[in-house]
Order: C-alpha cells, then sequence, then structure tokens
C-alpha cells in the first residue's frame, strides 16, 4: 500500500506525549521515524506502568502505542561523540522533532542553527509550552497549561469545580497541531527546498481547544467564560437528560414540529398541549420549567428505552455511553479507530487506538508498537549512517552509545 | 512574505464551525479558499448582519474568498461543478446524499481532476451503519465514552466541544499530507475525519487504558466513572484544590520525590512529616490525609499568592483561570495566539490568531471573513473565464450574487 509521507525520515527527540504522539501520525502515514533516547532509561514515558491509580493490563501500553511504527535509537547527547552521531543523523534526515525546551536543546548543541549547519533545508520542529518567543519556559505539562486558557473554568455546572478535559486531552491537540505544521513545512521544502523553524506549544493548542467560547468572549460575551447549568440552556431540545441508568443527549432544534415529535416520542401529550410551551420563543423563555418537567419524564425510562422511542420518531439523540460501551461499539472497529496490534511484550494481538483520519488511498497503517530502547542502533549506525564497526566499537568505548 | 499552500486552491463547502476553520488553516498559510454561499441561505440575506461584529466569521471564515451562488438553480450548481473541476482540495461537512445530489461527491468529480484532494469532517466515519449519521459532535461526544469522567461524582456528564477542534486539526493535517502524497505521485484520494473520531482522540490515554486492562478486570469500574478530586491518585498531580479567593489551583507533580521539599514547606506542612516522608506514603498508604491537608494548606492564601510560589520555586503547577487571563497575557500576544486587529467596520478588536508558528512561511491574516459574493465576478472570470457579459447575465438571471 503507498504511503502518504514515504521517504520522509525523523528524528523523534521526544519524551511523555505531545511529541512522541506528533510524531506518531507522521509515523502512522510512511514516514520513517527514529526515535532518540537517551541509553539510561530512555524516554520517561516508558515508566508509566499504571493510570489512575490502577495497573494497566499486562503490557506498556502508554508507550507503546504512543511509539508505534517507530526505530528506536540510544545515545548520550551530553558527550560530543554523541552529538556527532546525532549531526549525522540530521545530514540524512527532513525533520527534527523535540518537546524539549529550547533552552535545554541549546545546552545540548541541539539548536537550530546549530543543526541547520549539518543540513541546510532542515525542518526544525519544537513542541514548547508557552509558545517560540514572549520569555516564557518553564516546567509545562497539560492540566497546568489547560489551567491558564479558561477553558476548564467554563465548564461544569455553577458552583462546581472547575473541569479538566481528561488525562493527555491538551497533549492529544497540541500533538496534531505540531503534525499538521510539519507537514505544511514539508510541503513547502518539497516545492521550494526551503527548511524552517516550526512550534507548535501547548498553549497555542489549547486556545483552541474552546475556541468557539473564547472567540465569543473576545467579542465582549464576557458569559462565555462562566459555567452555566444544564437546567437553564435556551434551548431545551438541545440538553443533556438523565435517564434511569445512562444519561442521554437530545440534539434537536427548537421548531414546533419537532417538539411535537418530541412529546409523542415520550407519551407526552400534556406537555404538547402545555401553554407554556407552545412556540419556540414560548419554550426559551420557560426553559427551566421546561427542563425540568422533560427530565421528570426521562428520568422514568433506561436510556435504551428512550433511545428506542427517539429512533423510532425519528428525535436526533445519543445515550451517553461509557469506555465499555465505546470498546465494543462497532462503528469505531469498522472505521479503524480501534485496530488489533501485535505486541511483542506479552506475544499477542492486542486491541489499540487506531486511526482517527482516513485517507482512501494512503491509509495509515500498524506496522509494530513502540520499540525497544535502542533496539535499532547498531543497524542505524551502520546502514543509515554508514559507520564502519572500528567506530561503533569507539563510540560504544566512550559511552556514546550502549 | 512567502506561504507554504500558494499553489493550492481550494473550496470551502462548509456549515459548521470546526470544519470551517480546517478551511480557514489551509488559507492562513496561503491556500486561496473559495467558500460557497448559497444565495438562498441566512447568512446571505440577512441584513442584522452588519450590526454588531460576525466574531465567527471573522475566525472561520479569514482570508477566504466568497462566491455567491443559486444552488435551486441547474445553471449555478453547473458553475460550482465547473469551479471543482479545477480545484486542488474540496473541504466539507455537507451530507453525502446532498453532495451526491449536487454531483458533488468524490467519485463525481475526480473523473475529470484526478489530482483532487477530498476532505470531509463526517460524524462517524466513512463505513459502518452509522457513516451517514448527522454530524453533530454532541451526538459523538455523547458516543465516545468520556463525558461521564469528567465530573465530580454524582454531577451531570461534561460536553466539552474540544472534539469538534480535534477534527478541525485531523483534518487539516489529512489534507496536507495528501497533498504531499500527490506532489509525489499526482494522485488525490479523499480524506475523512469524524467528529466520533476525534472525540476518541481527545480521550485516546483514558481510552488506550481501558482497552489494555480488559472489559472482565472488575478495577475498570473507577476508569468508566468520575472520580472525586478529594480521592485523586496522585495528590501533587492531576489534582486541584480551592484558594482563599476561591481560584482553584492544579498541579502536575507526579515525582514527588523531588517536589515534596518545595511543595510541603509552601503549604504549612512540615517536609519530615512521618505520614508524608516517602512516595509511597504520600500516593498510597496516606494519601487521603495528604489531600485532606493540601486542600486546607491551598485554602490559607489566595490564587495570587500561590501563582507566585510556583513560578518562584520552578514548579509544575498554576492556578486555574477564565478567559480574561489569555486575553491580557503578553505570551499569548507575543505569540499571535490572540490577535489585535483594526476592524473596518467595528474599530479595535482582538480574534483568535495562529496556533502554529512557522518562521518561513508564517500564518497570514490578510483579510476577515468576505461579505457573501464578496468576490463572486472575479472568481468567475479568473478561474472560469466568463466574460463581463457572461457575468452580467448570471447576475440578472439570479444565478449569482
Amino acid at each position: 500500500m503507498a504511503k502518504a509521507l514515504e521517504g520522509i525520515r525523523v528524528i523523534d527527540f521526544t519524551v511523555w506525549f505531545q511529541g512522541p504522539v506528533s510524531a506518531q501520525y507522521l509515523a502512522d502515514f510512511g514516514a520513517e521515524v527514529i526515535k532518540v533516547e537517551n541509553p539510561k532509561g530512555g524516554d520517561q514515558g516508558r515508566g508509566v506502568r499504571s493510570i489512575k491509580s490502577l495497573p494497566v493490563g499486562d503490557w506498556n501500553q502508554y508507550f507503546l502505542v504512543i511509539n508505534r511504527n517507530k526505530k528506536s535509537i540510544a545515545i548520550d547527547l551530553k558527550k560530543p561523540e554523541g552529538q556527532e552521531i546525532l549531526y549525522r543523523m540530521v545530514e540524512k534526515s527532513d525533520v527534527f522533532l523535540s518537546n524539549l525546551s529550547p533552552q535545554l536543546l541549546e545546552k545540548m548543541n541541539l539548536s537550530y542553527d546549530k543543526l541547520v549547519e549539518h543540513n541546510p533545508q532542515l525542518i526544525y520542529v519544537t513542541n514548547t509550552g508557552y509558545g517560540r518567543v514572549g520569555g516564557v519556559s518553564r516546567p509545562s505539562f497539560d492540566m497546568t497549561v489547560q489551567a491558564l486558557t479558561g477553558a476548564m473554568a467554563r465548564l461544569g455546572e455553577p458552583g462546581q469545580p472547575p473541569i479538566y478535559m481528561g488525562m493527555g486531552s491538551g497533549d492529544a491537540y497540541g500533538g496534531i497541531m505540531s503534525a499538521f505544521g510539519v507537514a505544511t513545512a514539508i510541503y513547502h521544502r518539497n516545492k521550494t527546498g526551503r527548511g524552517q523553524c516550526v512550534d507548535a506549544s501547548l498553549y497555542g493548542a489549547q486556545l483552541f481547544l474552546a475556541a468557539p467560547h473564547l472567540q465569543q468572549y473576545l467579542a465582549g460575551h464576557t458569559d462565555a467564560a462562566l459555567q452555566h447549568s444544564r437546567k437553564e440552556v435556551p434551548n431545551p431540545l438541545w440538553n443533556l437528560y438523565p435517564g434511569s441508568d445512562k444519561w442521554v443527549y437530545l440534539c434537536e432544534e427548537n421548531r414546533d414540529e419537532r417538539f411535537d415529535l418530541l412529546c409523542r416520542a415520550l407519551g407526552a401529550d400534556e406537555l404538547a398541549c402545555d401553554a407554556r410551551f407552545q412556540s419556540s420563543a414560548a419554550r426559551q423563555e420557560n426553559n427551566v420549567a421546561l427542563i425540568a418537567a422533560l427530565e421528570a419524564l426521562t428520568s422514568q425510562r433506561t436510556a435504551a428505552a428512550l433511545s428506542a422511542a427517539f429512533e423510532g420518531a425519528g428525535i436526533v439523540a445519543s445515550p451517553v455511553n461509557d469506555y465499555a460501551d465505546v470498546v465494543r461499539d462497532e462503528q469505531a472497529w469498522r472505521n479503524n479507530y480501534f485496530m488489533k496490534a501485535y505486541c511483542e511484550e506479552v506475544k499477542r494481538e492486542v486491541d489499540v487506538r487506531g486511526l482517527p483520519v482516513t485517507l482512501s488511498k494512503t491509509p495509515g497503517e500498524i506496522n509494530a508498537l513502540g520499540p525497544q530502547l535502542g533496539q535499532d542502533t547498531e543497524l542505524l549506525m551502520m546502514d543509515l549512517l554508514g559507520y564502519e564497526w572500528e567506530q561503533i566499537e569507539q563510540f560504544k568505548a566512550v559511552g556514546a552509545i550502549p | 512574505m512567502t506561504t507554504a499552500l500558494d499553489d493550492i486552491l481550494a473550496l470551502d463547502l462548509t456549515n459548521q464551525f470546526s470544519s470551517s476553520l480546517s478551511a480557514a488553516f489551509l488559507a492562513d498559510f496561503g491556500a486561496r479558499v473559495i467558500r460557497i454561499e448559497h444565495t438562498g441561505s441566512k447568512a446571505a440575506a440577512d441584513p442584522s448582519r452588519e450590526a454588531v461584529w460576525n466574531y465567527r466569521d471573522d475566525l472561520v471564515h479569514r482570508n477566504k474568498q466568497s462566491l455567491a451562488l443559486d444552488l435551486d438553480s441547474e445553471a449555478g450548481r453547473k458553475l460550482l461543478r465547473e469551479l471543482a473541476a479545477k480545484v486542488d482540495v474540496v473541504v466539507t461537512d455537507w451530507q453525502r446524499t446532498d453532495l451526491e445530489q449536487l454531483a458533488l461527491d468524490y467519485t463525481a468529480l475526480a473523473g475529470d481532476n484526478p489530482g483532487l484532494v477530498y476532505a470531509r469532517i463526517s460524524g462517524f466515519g466513512p463505513q459502518g451503519p452509522d457513516a451517514d449519521l448527522p454530524a453533530i459532535d454532541e451526538l459523538a461526544a455523547a458516543r465516545s465514552g468520556v463525558m461521564p469522567t469528567l465530573p465530580q461524582p454524582d454531577q451531570p456528564p461534561v460536553y466539552t466541544g474540544a472534539g469538534a477542534m480535534h477534527a478541525t486539526a485531523l483534518l487539516a493535517y489529512g489534507v496536507i499530507i495528501a497533498l504531499i502524497h500527490r506532489q509525489a505521485t499526482g494522485a488525490g484520494q479523499e480524506v475523512d475525519t469524524s467528529l466520533f473520531a476525534a472525540n476518541m482522540y481527545g480521550a485516546s490515554l483514558d481510552l488506550q487504558a481501558f482497552l489494555a486492562i480488559g472489559d472482565d478486570d472488575p478495577q475498570h469500574e473507577r476508569m468508566l466513572k468520575p472520580i472525586s478530586r478529594l480521592d485523586v491518585s496522585n495528590p501533587m498531580s492531576g489534582s486541584i484544590y480551592p484558594s482563599a479567593d476561591g481560584r482553584w489551583v492544579t498541579l502536575t507533580m507526579p515525582d514527588t520525590d523531588r517536589w515534596w521539599p518545595l511543595l510541603a514547606p509552601a503549604v504549612g506542612i512540615d517536609e519530615h512529616d512521618e505520614r508524608f516522608n516517602t512516595h509511597d506514603k504520600r500516593c498510597e498508604i496516606n494519601r487521603l490525609a495528604l489531600i485532606e491537608e493540601l486542600e486546607q494548606g491551598f485554602q490559607q492564601q489566595p490564587g495570587a499568592h500561590w501563582r507566585q510560589v510556583f513560578a518562584e520555586k520552578h514548579m509544575s503547577a498554576d492556578v486555574i483561570e477564565r478567559f480574561d487571563y489569555p486575553v491580557q497575557d503578553p505570551q499569548v500576544a507575543a505569540n499571535r495566539y490572540i490577535l489585535d486587529l483594526d476592524h473596518p467596520s467595528f474599530g479595535p478588536i482582538k480574534t483568535l490568531g495562529f496556533p502554529i508558528f512557522m518562521s518561513d512561511t508564517p500564518a497570514r491574516m490578510n483579510s476577515l471573513a468576505p461579505c457573501a459574493g464578496q468576490h463572486t465576478a472575479g472568481v468567475l472570470h479568473d478561474l472560469l473565464g466568463y466574460s463581463e457579459d457572461d457575468i452580467y447575465q448570471f447576475f440578472t438571471q439570479g444565478v449569482i450574487a
């Protein structure tokens, strides 16, 4: 099968989630991604064996899925000899991608100015916390950056604590923004031969996670920054309602014929005739009463019964599923949003997160889960970098490679 | 200034914020994006349009051109198909049946335009029984499993809207890699991302963990339900606490051995307190006691105090802010994440900028959203070769506006 990024070589000098997942996108679509890791332990993400205090399965799912389709070379970049190896990789690569801080990269002699000496066409990509300029450089994690954007503070019922959008939610977004930037730079370089610097920061990406609301706030709608109750939404037909077991999300326009259909589906003739709810304006005006009335009806039935009734009436709604439902969702499997992959660590096929973008002629693939630390070091030193065996022995002797 | 996509001509057949913004991202990096507005549509006819700043359109349609056509007329549909035969990219969120009816589906267009990259945001993906469900982000989010996990216990599930924003970036990425493939081979193709996939992707760490834990492990209940902030797995990481002025703080310091000696005195706990002097004691044995101590400690001082402490000690921790914070944050302005502009009708405004920095081909802000039909004549002339007379005819017949 043809691959969209065939022939693109990426040096992936990243740790944890945002940087690795950005490179994963490139690898999934055919780029040759070589993960550069410190020989002493490698990417810290290799150590994540639990989530929410739960030991997770019997294989290293956190690291192996984010780093699928990649090779690994172990180099001690604190040593000049290690840097020399990396410079030779840069000569032979299209993209250098790192989510270490620009200051640290500079200290390691891996700044753009340094690397571009070895490859004038290089695309040099950082994933900073707070942006490439402006002077702020401090430790950044998904949640501490999400906190600054205002996106958390507007979620949840009024008076409740702010809502974090979920583990890795912002990293994943920074990762795809970064991949988009890299791809755009590759497209440009293919035309012009010019490389450049690219940065996709956690802060910049996460400001877009709440883009519709932030933009509304910028236009002077200050209440866009605040929490809003589901008991007071202007259109009661577009809202969350509790079933007796699960919640359902009702997504209908506030129009008379849709309201009539909804009442019929719920067997609620009295609501359909209620003077307070006779027009879309009346329903908006009496939203609190209507939401309470609908809630009283939905909470008597299971989500399955509600879904069946809604489907029969042509009402648009979905049960609010949990992860146990999703992993069984046929739609997710049919579209390769979940896939199977062979896991060396446990010698069996495992279920993995798949490909959220579908390309009809160059679909993504999962050929292998994440590499063992340094597994490709010698092969890459010989085949890609053209070192003789004696030189490799010397690099080993000084500890530049294990 | 050069732009990365200046050789790309794109057709924007979008209605939704997320897909319109994908097309805007292409325009930001230099693509010529022509947006089709149906002359019968509300947007084209609404006289109140100019009374207040249309902040939405000035974000999601910036840098685009507008062509207004009557899609109810055969002549209007013919013009649209002529244009579609010439473009490099189509971005759409229309339902497949609508596209087929207008002969604007991929199969209909690719025959004459084999290099076409045809990109669509769907609700639930191109395959499977639900492929033609409407593309509504709330429906997709509800299916993705994440909503029940986000609130505090006994609170309603939370819809964030972030899934649609993931879809924006995923589709833009898909378009560009398809264009890279076309550079090599000349071949176009279809690109699809769905709101369902995008919502799942936002929850990818949890979902992957759930896949690995397995369905039969009784522990997995903790993955399905909200976890109280007073039961967080690591009191120093992923946790939130209220401060004295009601603003919340959040900590991400998973390596508690490293940070405890700095954090403990700052919140008034003895660093050597026997209950908390190892990582295991902090995160396992006396986890709940530590959460309680931190809850008390952070309430002794206001948010501003904590921000200063976190900054001085270089802690990965911060205050949870509202939108007013990024709006006045010089870091945001310096990186062009929010722009100051002078709007021709509304004067000085702030609008969301560009999430990606490129040194050689930066994103541009050429123009705000076009008025409906602002570029109709120009597009028909430049791209389709119609004469002034032809265009006048179309106009008088009501085919264009």
